[in-house]
């Protein structure tokens, strides 16, 4: 009589354990980023409010993250740039760069994350900027 | 048209001075109408060329008093007034009414003509006698009884007895006579008687003294004796005397009442009836006076025109030469009708009419031969009347007519009138209408009134005068829908119809000025729609509507760049609807906001200027 052939380990357990690999790896590295987002705590600009009316932002203070599209104008004062915001909907928002951050050379194609305050005008005055 | 043609000319002129002389019936016929009314129409019949009429012109004799007719122009003379015997009205009408009477050729007429040949026949020198003047005398009446005779031979027959009656009271006084000087006689020999005294047988006294004065109471009886019988011989030779001038006076009285009544015949132009009266007369008064006892000035008259005293043998000849001329000239009409020359036959037969209307001859002319005439007669005096009316677009074709009827119609002087008057008309016309191009209105009106005068009934004329008005008024029309237009800045309009403005704003500097800015903004317009198109051809409705968009903003009211515009928005719609959000943050003072959608356009549309402004304005007011 032949010998009865042994039983392989069961096709679900194998499902699971791909499941609990992945979780760990996703996990950890949603982890990773947001340890390693430096304006993790200011809230993200939603562009199509901004878009519609700045008067309900004023005074607050959120973060992009986006690419350099131009240099607008350049002053004592500031620079001012056009971003294209990396969202869905990739919005272009101008923002200036005050005097006091013009070490940071800035330019076209490059990505930056970037803190800001809306001010009482609806402009978008950049705080803090870091490259990505 | 040389109406002179028609006068009398085939007359001797003494003659015809004579006939119009004094004829109240021709007067009748021929009375001058007024002064303006009686103008010949045609220049040919102009009343002026009497004044150049005959050398002798009988008017010269007296002036005004005496009609007289110049038989070279056909102009008759009379009381300060001249016309052409035949451009009358009266005439014409007359003329015509015979060319329509029918032909009198009845049984009626044929035996009054009978008659009047036998009355003639028996008076006829060669068959008078006591015999046939009665009965010819009795003839009259039967010839007065047909309304043709208009109861003249009635007129002949009571002269005839009068002069019988008269005759008859010369015989009685004749008899008176006679009777006055047998008493005369026994008168004288009374008388005779009387102057015998009876001897008484006393002698004579031997005293001296004595004897006187016996002898004185002799001749005192003597005388007293025949006084009676001398004073009734004076009566009665007083008495012969007085018949004798009533006998003389009643034969002139007479003879001149016998006299005018041939004369009035002879005027009536009743020539048979004259050859009758003078028979008569020569029958009846048989001492061979046939002198005419008339006025001076008839006197004078009938002794120019004929160079002799005035006689019934005259009357009688010149009846006769009339008769004759008058079966000549209706002879010569049918002559001339059969070789188609209407015109000489038209004037032969109104010449003879003229006198010989109560001729056989003229009055048994068939009414279809008539006819002819009559044609001819109508459309010479239509054509007058076109001349004298400046018709000349009917005086030609009447020219014509008449030349195709009438061969020997001269058409040489109408047709010269027409055509002068027709260049000169065309001439001041054409100057009108270079008048009316270069806005001459002075000028204008006045060419067109000298046109006007010289051939008011000029088809031309109206054209071109519509033409004029038409241009004027389209003009006004054309300035006032222009202004009203620019009030409506409704440009498309006026660049659709701008030839019709140029033209219009020609002579008005100012309207001018208007007009040239609205075509150069009509120019970019349409020089931008078409910009527009090309840019949408290539896919680029941001552009093209950008395109339109500049100049709309220059020109909201036209439509064409309007209806593109809504066109080209719905193709571009999200770029238009990016720019209009960017432009209302704008005015709602939010740049950042506002910049954002211009930034938002301008990655839509890279040339997009309204985009780059908008961010330029943006970016000043961010950082100043």
């Amino acid at each position: 009589m032949p010998r009865r052939a042994s039983s392989p380990l069961h096709f679900g357990w194998w499902i699971a354990a791909l499941l609990l690999v992945g979780g760990t790896a996703g996990g950890g590295y949603t982890l990773f980023r947001t340890v390693n987002d430096p304006f993790r705590t200011s809230a993200v600009l939603d562009t199509q409010i901004y878009l519609e009316n700045a008067n309900s932002l004023r005074g607050n203070v959120y973060r992009v993250n986006g690419t350099v599209r131009n240099f607008i104008k350049g002053t004592n004062t500031g620079r001012l740039f056009s971003v294209e915001v990396d969202d869905m909907a990739k919005s272009i928002l101008p923002i200036v760069v005050p005097a006091t951050l013009n070490q940071i050379n800035i330019q076209r194609g490059q990505q930056f994350a970037i803190r800001f305050e809306v001010d009482e005008n609806g402009i978008l005055r950049v705080q803090e900027l870091r490259k990505i | 048209m040389d109406t002179d043609s028609y006068g009398l000319k085939k007359f001797g002129k003494r003659f015809l001075v004579l006939f119009t002389a004094a004829s109240p019936y021709l007067l009748w016929a021929q009375a001058p109408e007024t002064g303006p009314a009686i103008a010949p129409a045609a220049p040919a019949a102009a009343p002026s060329a009497s004044g150049g009429g005959g050398a002798d012109k009988p008017t010269s004799t007296s002036p005004g008093l005496v009609p007289s007719l110049d038989p070279a122009s056909g102009i008759v003379s009379w009381n300060g007034q001249t016309w052409n015997i035949n451009d009358n009205r009266l005439f014409n009408a007359r003329f015509e009414k015979y060319l329509n009477a029918p032909e009198e050729t009845t049984q009626a007429d044929l035996e009054y003509q009978g008659i009047l040949r036998t009355i003639l026949h028996k008076l006829s020198p060669t068959q008078i006698t006591p015999a046939n003047m009665d009965e010819a005398f009795r003839l009259l009446p039967k010839a007065a009884a047909f309304d043709s005779d208009a109861r003249l031979c009635d007129s002949i027959a009571d002269s005839v007895y009068s002069v019988w009656m008269a005759r008859k009271e010369l015989q009685r006084l004749a008899k008176a006579n006679d009777s006055l000087r047998e008493e005369q006689k026994a008168a004288e020999w009374n008388a005779g008687m009387a102057s015998e005294l009876p001897t008484t047988g006393r002698s004579a006294p031997k005293n001296a003294t004595a004897a006187s004065e016996w002898a004185k109471d002799r001749a005192l009886k003597r005388d007293t004796r025949m006084a009676p019988y001398t004073t009734r011989i004076a009566e009665i030779r007083a008495l012969i005397v007085a018949n004798q001038a009533k006998r003389e006076l009643s034969q002139v009285q007479t003879k001149i009442e016998f006299q005018a009544l041939c004369v009035q015949l002879f005027f009536q132009r009743r020539f048979q009836h004259v050859l009758i009266a003078t028979r008569f007369y020569r029958g009846v008064f048989g001492d061979g006076d046939t002198l005419l006892r008339v006025s001076d000035d008839a006197r004078s008259l009938f002794g120019k025109t004929t160079g002799m005293p005035p006689t019934v043998s005259t009357l009688d000849t010149m009846a006769n030469e009339v008769i004759r001329d008058c079966r000549e000239s209706v002879q010569a009409y049918e002559f001339l009708l059969g070789k188609d020359e209407l015109k000489s036959a038209t004037e032969r037969l109104a010449e003879g009419f003229a006198p010989g209307e109560y001729m056989p001859e003229f009055r048994t002319l068939p009414r279809e031969k008539k006819r002819a005439a009559l044609k001819f007669t109508q459309a010479s005096n239509q054509l007058l009347s076109a001349l004298d009316v400046k018709d000349y677009t009917l005086a030609e074709k009447l020219v014509h007519e008449l030349e195709l009827t009438a061969r020997d119609f001269d058409s040489s002087k109408p047709m010269a009138a027409i055509q002068t008057a027709k260049t000169v008309a065309g001439m001041h016309l054409a100057k009108a209408k270079n008048a009316a191009v270069s806005g001459d209105r002075e000028t204008l009106e006045s060419e067109l009134k000298e046109a006007t005068a010289i051939w008011p009934r000029n088809p031309a004329l109206a054209e071109v005068s519509g033409v004029i008005f038409k241009q004027a008024d389209v003009q006004l029309e054309a300035l006032d829908l222009l202004d009203e237009l620019l009030g409506r800045k409704e440009y498309r309009r006026i660049y659709d119809d701008r030839v019709r403005f140029i033209a219009a704003a020609a002579l008005y500097p100012e309207r001018q000025e208007q007009l040239q800015k609205v075509l150069d903004a009509m120019t970019t317009i349409e020089g931008t729609i078409a910009r527009a198109l090309e840019i949408e051809k290539r896919g680029d409705a941001a552009g093209a509507w950008e395109t339109v968009e500049h100049v709309y903003l220059q020109y909201p009211n036209d439509n064409k760049l309007n209806e593109l515009r809504a066109n080209l928005t719905t193709e571009a719609s999200e770029f238009v609807k990016t720019l209009r959000a960017a432009e209302r943050l704008e005015k709602e003072e939010q740049p950042g906001s506002s910049l954002a959608w211009y930034l938002k356009a301008q990655s839509m549309y890279p040339g997009s200027e309204f985009a780059q402004k908008g961010i330029e304005r943006q970016a000043d007011k961010i950082l100043p």
